[in-house]
């Protein structure tokens, strides 16, 4: 068989669009990183189960891992590179920081993403709510509380500062 | 772990997906949201030389109530069935299905069709390459052997399907289109019950809709799941149930099905059981009798057939009873 030959997308990535040549049997995940040296998305499991590998097509959580990237041509991807804007940490990020929620830092990235997705839709959501948005994202290290209440805090953040707009 | 090479291709119509399988001669395969199929493609269980995918063919996607008729497409996402009003209230079970499927970030690009139509599991099979090389291959990675039940004549493979009891419990059809042309078939009718080859369908053909009766108000469905996480994990055994009450909330009519419980789901003959009972006075100990004796459930996933095999009147009675609590809410509204 011959060689499958690479094909040129598309892709927004964190607001720059980019042409890219891939082959059929790459994934979102790889190009991320490996391409666009986006290294920030974690590989983990590499089959769907573990969440680290999280990005946000047009603006909904996903596994980059299980994602061809010549199936999301045309689409916006946002990555943990994406999120601060003038050397200003989002205030997910920032809530995660100031309140413990990154120990070994590897699921941060996937879980931040997440959070940031579910805040986007509801800014004042309930400890259920938090917990069933996150369920997908795997921590070996923190127990998980941490990580609720700084998405808790950071949705108050979020709101209070629209808020006072 | 790297994907083989592969084609791929995105028709616009499905005349176009067929024809270019038909050009191309190859092993081909159907693209839907990829999330069982990516996996298995990365574990070397599934090595296509084609993919097809089905994202810019129309007509495929939405949900619609025609007629007394849930209708939706089949590459309608997971997210889009769990965001529905139509389906959370009225055809409860499959909502509740569809927020058993893996986890949220899994309904974003999971889809109705790939759900139904994906392959079937066993802990000695969906595993790496390198941990397969282990041992002799099993009856569906080729060979002659099944680990999971010692001398066993064939596959065990268990349909870890979470939406196809719902559907089944909702008496659901399934539309699909092949190079012979358009088809409806009945949800429990596109399982083969063999696990090496566990879809009646033939090779090459799409499911591209679901077409599920809308019940009155005094029917109502649930879906209960037994894993070991609240998410992410794929079924251990799960039921779908459908009840309906008359006014005095006694029950007029049970349909039950089931997951897990090997190759394909199965839809349970309740014979009369529960029937002409008022849900609150229900005996459930006869509800043993009429699940089936002979499951073939085995050794072959997260928890040991034994425990999966006492959960079965456990969870069926969940379902039940969440079906039963939702019809009898409607009937006093």
């Amino acid at each position: 068989m011959t060689r499958p030959s690479k094909q040129i997308i598309s892709l927004n990535v964190n607001g720059d669009d980019y042409e890219l040549a891939v082959r059929p049997n790459r994934t979102l995940l790889e190009v991320l990183r490996e391409d666009l040296m986006l290294t920030g998305t974690k590989e983990g499991c590499e089959d769907g189960s573990c969440g680290t590998c999280t990005v946000l097509l047009d603006g909904a959580p996903v596994r980059s891992c299980m994602l061809l990237a010549v199936d999301v041509a045309g689409r916006h991807v946002v990555t943990i590179e994406g999120l601060a804007s003038d050397n200003e940490l989002h205030p997910v990020q920032k809530a995660f920081v100031e309140y413990g929620a990154i120990q070994c830092g590897y699921c941060s990235p996937g879980m931040i993403l997440t959070a940031k997705a579910l805040l986007d839709t509801n800014p004042n959501p309930t400890e259920e709510e938090i917990k069933l948005a996150i369920s997908g994202n795997l921590c070996r290290c923190t127990g998980y509380n941490k990580i609720v209440s700084a998405i808790k805090i950071a949705g108050e953040n979020i709101a209070g500062v629209s808020s006072h707009e | 772990m790297r994907l083989p090479e592969f084609s791929f291709h995105e028709p616009l119509t499905l005349d176009q997906a067929f024809a270019t399988i038909k050009k191309n001669n190859g092993n081909a395969r159907f693209l839907a949201g990829g999330t069982d199929l990516v996996p298995l493609m990365k574990f070397g269980l599934e090595t296509p030389s084609m993919i097809v995918s089905l994202k810019k063919i129309e007509g495929l996607k939405g949900i619609a109530e025609d007629n007394g008729y849930a209708m939706i497409g089949a590459l309608t996402t997971l997210r889009e069935i769990i965001s529905s009003t139509v389906i959370s209230g009225k055809l409860p079970a499959l909502s509740e299905a569809a927020m058993a499927v893996a986890a949220p970030p899994v309904w974003n690009v999971a889809t109705l069709g790939g759900n139904i139509r994906q392959q079937t599991r066993c802990v000695y099979y969906n595993q790496s390459r390198a941990w397969r090389l282990e041992k002799e291959p099993c009856f569906k990675a080729g060979g002659n052997v099944c680990h999971a039940v010692p001398r066993g004549k064939k596959c065990f493979s268990v349909y870890c399907g979470d939406i196809a009891p719902a559907l089944i419990a909702l008496d659901a059809a399934a539309t699909i289109s092949g190079m012979a042309g358009p088809a409806e078939v009945r949800l429990i009718d596109l399982f083969s019950n063999d696990g090496l080859s566990p879809f009646t369908l033939e090779k090459n053909t799409i499911i591209t809709g679901i077409k599920i009766p809308v019940p009155g108000a005094a029917s109502r469905s649930g879906y209960a799941k037994l894993r070991v996480r609240s998410a992410i994990d794929y079924p251990l055994v799960s039921a779908a149930a459908s009840v309906a009450l008359d006014k005095d909330s006694i029950i007029t009519g049970v349909k039950l099905a089931l997951s897990a419980v090997g190759p394909a789901p199965v839809a349970i003959d309740l014979n009369g059981v529960l029937v002409g009972v008022r849900i609150d006075t229900a005996d459930f100990t006869a509800l043993k009798d009429v699940l089936p004796k002979k499951t073939q459930i085995a050794d072959n996933l997260a928890l040991p057939g034994s425990y999966r095999r006492k959960m079965l009147s456990v969870i069926a009675k969940k379902a039940i009873m969440k079906a039963a609590e939702r019809a009898a809410e409607k009937e006093t509204i």
